[in-house]
């Protein structure tokens, strides 16, 4: 894998951001957190990350209405959601916004981490695109 | 009811028999004879009649617990995406707490010291999610356990308050505002707590379906004409058209989309309050919104045990 991802861990659970991101540390994963949805829209103004973890039902903003923010700001960031409530509705709804994996809580660590690795090599790799195509007209009249 | 009991037919035929004996004295034994044979039949006929009752009664006795128990169910499907996601929540933490213990022991094992502190903060952490999943699964199995019908001491507030918790959860997360104007000192009611929980999470679930984002539901608590407890559940939703009023506890009648709402909640709460020897009355202004009001006697019913 090409360096390591920046996450972003946005849920309303405070123990939840706290333990996830000691644990992804502890896999080499460079994790800030944020509280709510409103707090993580301003965060990624802010910082620039690879990779979002959402949740979906929090307070004021819902994590479907915050994914729909974020695609419309930070086209390539990649957003996974994980959540402990399940319906095929919201999973559809996720893919129709652009959202890159839908997880259910709880989830194992080993599946999560592997689903932020892959979701930043898609971003890695769809950056690298853009910049040949980018690079190559000039290259042409050169 | 009369024509469940065994003797009822016999008694029945005891009053024609005494007519028999009675136009026989009266109009001469002619009479008495010819009137014989019509008297068998009304006694045949009226036996017939009466066990066709007690067989149709008994079905529909059935009929009623099976849609209580169905309403619970639907209730239950109602709530529970909610729950699904208040359970899975605690279990990732807890989940999450384990890994980062087994962090700590790998450590500790590798001679890098591990951190005690961290370890048993972790532990603490996981048996305050246990009681969080806990309280939830306690108060489900308290809602959905099929009980037979008991009469209790019951303290109304709190069962009201009980299941305003359960549903502010979801009332909150749509800006729903619930208050709560409970009359202090309310005296305590002999009556079937679970079955009025399921009739007080029904209202509260409608009245939270029926209001927009930024509503409000209240809940009241009250003592009314010397011997009766009231409790209502108004909300600030689109109120019931005067033509629904009337239909609202029909089995089965529903506004909602088809699929959406099974029709018997409402029919159901109204034979629970009727079974309890209470009553069950709605208010409603269309724009402004309804007030269900549920009335219980204060004392013990009648042929009960607590």
């Amino acid at each position: 894998m090409t360096g390591k991802p920046k996450v972003l861990i946005v849920d309303d659970e405070e123990r939840f951001r706290i333990t996830l991101r000691k644990l992804l540390g502890v896999q080499g994963v460079e994790a800030n957190t944020s509280g709510s949805a409103r707090e993580a829209l301003e965060e990624l103004n802010n910082r620039p990350y690879d990779v979002v973890l959402l949740d979906v039902r929090m307070p004021e903003m819902s994590g479907i209405e915050a994914l729909a923010e974020i695609k419309k700001t930070h086209r390539d960031l990649e957003v996974i959601i994980l959540t402990g409530h399940a319906s095929v509705d919201i999973a559809v709804e996720i893919m129709r916004l652009g959202g890159y994996e839908y997880l259910l809580k709880p989830c194992a660590m080993d599946e999560l981490v592997a689903k932020i690795e892959s979701a930043y090599e898609r971003k890695v790799a769809r950056e690298e695109r853009r910049r040949k195509a980018q690079v190559s007209p000039s290259d042409l009249a050169s | 009811m009369a024509f469940r009991r065994a003797w009822f037919p016999y008694l029945i035929a005891l009053l024609i028999a005494g007519l028999g004996v009675l136009l026989w004295i009266k109009a001469g034994p002619e009479f008495g004879l010819i009137s014989l044979p019509v008297l068998c039949c009304a006694f045949l006929l009226t036996r017939k009649l009466v066990l066709q009752l007690a067989k149709a009664n008994e079905q529909k006795l059935s009929l009623d617990r099976q849609l209580i128990q169905s309403q619970k169910l639907a209730a239950i499907g109602e709530l529970s995406s909610g729950i699904a996601h208040e359970i899975n929540n605690p279990l990732a933490i807890i989940g999450q707490e384990v890994e980062w213990m087994k962090h700590q022991a790998k450590d500790a094992g590798t001679g890098g010291g591990g951190n005690l502190a961290e370890f048993l903060d972790s532990l603490m952490e996981i048996g305050k999610q246990v009681d969080r999943c806990r309280e939830i699964t306690h108060k489900l199995l308290d809602f959905a356990r099929k009980r037979e019908p008991l009469i209790q001491t019951t303290d109304i507030n709190k069962l009201v308050e009980d299941m305003v918790r359960l549903v502010e959860r979801e009332a909150v997360k749509r800006k729903i505002k619930i208050d709560r104007d409970y009359q202090p000192d309310l005296p305590v009611v002999q009556t079937d707590a679970p079955q009025l929980r399921q009739v007080v999470l029904n209202l509260l679930i409608n009245a939270n379906a029926a209001i927009d984002a930024g509503g409000c539901i209240t809940v009241a608590t009250r003592v009314v004409d010397n011997g009766y407890v009231e409790l209502s559940v108004s909300d600030t939703g689109c109120g019931i058209p005067e033509e629904n009023r009337d239909k609202i506890f029909d089995p089965f009648f529903t506004t909602k989309p088809p699929g959406k709402g099974t029709g018997l909640g409402l029919s159901i709460c109204h034979g629970i309050i009727t079974k309890l020897d209470g009553r069950i009355t709605v208010a409603s202004e269309v724009g402004k919104g309804t007030t269900f009001a549920v009335r219980l006697p204060i004392g013990r019913r009648k042929g009960t045990t607590g």
